[in-house]
């Protein structure tokens, strides 16, 4: 646990940050605190939190909101399945537990330091990014109070800033362009037709799903 | 803002949930089938792009590839800065930055 803990602490910094950003701007969108609190604690997932705070925002419908989160977040799938074999011997009630810290940095530290990647390791990165995660949204909900009119500073961009951030971090290789480029042209000409925030899902998967298809899983 | 909140919030909560319990407690001994896996990997690489690209060049549901539209340069700027690696924070607030000030001399 303790190599978990250690080994995560490098990217405090970088997910306190992050957590701070999200915090600010979901209480500048008109989130109450309270609310943002929730969110943090009880869904965990960054990327999710930050599409869903603009759409809440905009009036976006529920069922949107919901599924959109879900597609977002069924890179989960590829992590507990990869983590289950570590986790043989423990009791369901605390797995039950530990389900819910499942995130991209502890998964990446816990399978860059054993193979197969340590149970223990894995919560102790959890805790270090959970801690992080919710004291940096801490500290954004205190300061995203205090600007006042927003649009006049820009910040309405803020969120398509922090989304094309993302996608840059996470472009590697050229597979990845592809994907990225024609999921966000199929997105525009979407948005251009239909109503609402669709287009999101809708691209998303389908883009996604057609390369997987198409593509040969060894190039991944 | 509206009174669903708490709704949407637990609905979020649930799901995502059943994206994290079911395989890790499970503890399922086979990995998935590498197909699935490329696709999972895939999703955000593509659903990112598509949430953002339309919020730059979409407006009002008209298509704007107009240099005077401010967000396209905050964009660019933005893209130039992450791919350099620099940090979160410091990309949006100049993305920010750069879309208030030619807003401002617009």
């Amino acid at each position: 646990m303790r190599e978990g803990l250690v080994g995560s602490l490098a990217l405090v910094p970088s997910v306190f940050v992050y957590a701070t950003v999200f915090g600010g701007l979901a209480v500048q969108a008109g989130l109450r605190p309270v609310d943002v609190w929730a969110m943090t604690l009880f869904v965990f997932a960054g990327a999710a939190q930050f599409i869903a705070v603009p759409m809440l925002a905009g009036g976006a419908s529920a069922v949107a909101i919901v599924l959109t989160t879900f597609v977002v977040n069924m890179r989960h799938y590829l992590m507990a399945a990869a983590l289950a074999p570590s986790f043989r011997g423990f009791p369901r009630r605390w797995l039950a537990l530990i389900a819910h810290g499942i995130n991209d940095e502890s998964f990446a530290v816990a399978v860059a330091r054993h193979d197969p990647p340590d149970p223990w390791c894995f919560i102790g990165s959890v805790l270090a990014v959970y801690g992080s995660f919710v004291g940096g949204m801490a500290v954004g909900t205190l300061l995203g109070g205090l600007v006042a009119d927003p649009s006049r500073w820009g910040l309405d961009f803020a969120f398509p800033a922090v989304f094309l951030s993302l996608v840059a971090m996470q472009l590697r290789g050229r597979i990845d362009w592809l994907v990225a480029l024609a999921s966000a042209m199929v997105a525009v000409a979407a948005a251009l037709v239909l109503p609402g925030n669709w287009h999101i899902v809708i691209a998303g998967v389908a883009v996604s799903g057609i390369a997987a298809m198409v593509l040969t899983p060894e190039a991944a | 803002m509206r009174t669903d909140v708490w709704a949407v919030i637990a609905g979020m909560a649930l799901v995502t949930y059943l994206t994290r319990a079911p395989l890790l407690m499970m503890l399922s001994q086979r990995p998935l089938p590498p197909r699935l896996r490329l696709w999972l990997r895939l999703i955000p690489l593509a659903v990112l792009p598509a949430l953002a690209v339309p919020l730059v060049l979409v407006d009002h549901g008209r298509l704007v590839l107009s240099i005077a539209h401010p967000p396209l340069w905050g964009a660019v700027v933005v893209l130039a800065l992450a791919a350099w690696r620099v940090n979160l924070l410091v990309t949006v607030v100049v993305g920010v930055g750069v879309v208030a000030v030619l807003r401002a001399v617009a």
